[in-house]
């Protein structure tokens, strides 16, 4: 959240991305620990691949073709088949989880996805609760809560909103908990544009009843 | 837009390098594993010259296939001449030997007044067809190769090209 980037707001990818990493540091800036499993299992897959193709090129070019021939088909197969565990990975397994990691020994793991020409955010939240049932959430928000209309990205709200609807989340950052009434942002139940004038201040109050 | 790249946390930059990587040693072996299929060094090449017209023209891409050795005469062979590297397409006109004995071919450019003995190696008067001959035209695609034509002859299209392309890759994320 230093050095704040200008992104497009009309682009659902550009949004959804500056969110996607605002969310991981957020999170570490509490006592979440995260875990980097899903993608380092991803990275050695892709960088395994590349380096078997690196090789073959060097030796390829080096040796020539008739020397190489034989080495061919088995590293043209090895390539594909970890390439296509690469790609299973992401869809099957990681399936746009963008944070993972516990608390105290509570897991938790967040998954976003966006829509086509949606301006939703929608989040899929496994966690365990405080009894240590594994428990599944799904949220959503429309991007307008925490990007002024100049397309600068405003952490407060979007805390507010992560910490009010995730428990977990909020235990360990009480003071960003809102009350739904409090919450109220006026413009964006009216489905109207909220967007914040100075880009500085965020667009919601803090109202507890 | 560079300043984009020094945000990155170390993961998310060598995700970045890595999707690029991945864009160019698929295409790497994509082409390996065409090479594999059709046992041709370079399965896929573009007419150079216009020896050959009205057959094929100049960047005419042409697909090679290189099992089964038995080259009749009135195919159209690709072969590389020892100490030159730019492969020839020409097509056969006499064939000798074969079977037990290596099959030798004489090759011919349609356009071409005389036979290649004269393109071919010091003291060659014929192609072996295992040593020398990369594959036979099974199929080709009219003028698309044009633009490998112009990447050779201006090599700083290549450069800016492949820049371009990693650049691309690099910056945007979906």
């Amino acid at each position: 959240m230093s050095a704040p980037a200008k992104i497009a707001v009309y682009s659902v990818s550009d949004l959804k991305n500056t969110t996607d990493d605002a969310l991981p540091n957020y999170l570490s800036s509490l006592q979440f620990k995260q875990s980097h499993k899903l993608t380092d299992v991803r990275l050695l897959l892709g960088y395994t691949a590349v380096l078997i193709s690196g090789a073959l090129f060097y030796f390829d070019w080096k040796q020539g073709w008739d020397v190489t021939k034989p080495y061919t088909l088995p590293a043209v197969v090895a390539y594909f088949i970890l390439n296509g565990a690469f790609t299973w990975w992401i869809w099957r397994v990681e399936r746009g989880v963008v944070f993972m990691g516990d608390v105290g020994g509570r897991k938790i793991r967040i998954s976003s996805r966006t829509e086509k020409h949606k301006p939703i955010y929608f989040l899929t939240v496994d966690y365990d609760s405080e009894k240590g049932k594994p428990q599944e959430i799904q949220i959503q928000a429309s991007f307008t809560r925490w990007f002024t209309s100049e397309g600068y990205f405003v952490a407060k709200p979007f805390q507010q909103w992560l910490a009010s609807e995730v428990p977990l989340i909020g235990e360990q950052d009480p003071s960003n908990v809102v009350e739904e009434i409090g919450r109220g942002n006026v413009n964006e139940e009216k489905g109207m544009a909220s967007g914040v004038g100075d880009g500085r201040s965020p667009p919601t109050r803090k109202r507890k009843v | 837009m560079l300043s984009a790249l020094g945000g990155f946390q170390p993961r998310q930059l060598a995700t970045q390098v890595l999707n690029f990587a991945l864009v160019l040693s698929t295409a790497f072996m994509l082409w390996k594993g065409l090479s594999v299929v059709t046992n041709s060094p370079s399965p896929i090449v573009v007419v150079l010259s216009g020896s050959m017209e009205p057959a094929f023209q100049r960047g005419d891409l042409l697909f090679l296939w290189n099992r089964g050795m038995d080259t009749q005469i009135g195919e159209i062979v690709v072969y590389n001449v020892k100490g030159k590297d730019i492969p020839i397409v020409h097509r056969v006109v006499r064939r000798f030997g074969g079977g037990s004995t290596p099959l030798q071919i004489l090759t011919k450019g349609d356009n071409n007044a005389a036979d290649d003995t004269e393109l071919y190696a010091h003291g060659q008067n014929y192609l072996n067809r295992v040593e020398d001959v990369i594959g036979s035209v099974v199929a080709f695609v009219p003028s698309v190769g044009y633009v490998t034509i112009l990447l050779s002859e201006y090599p700083w299209l290549k450069t800016a090209m492949l820049g371009l392309m990693g650049l691309t890759v690099v910056l945007q994320r979906e």
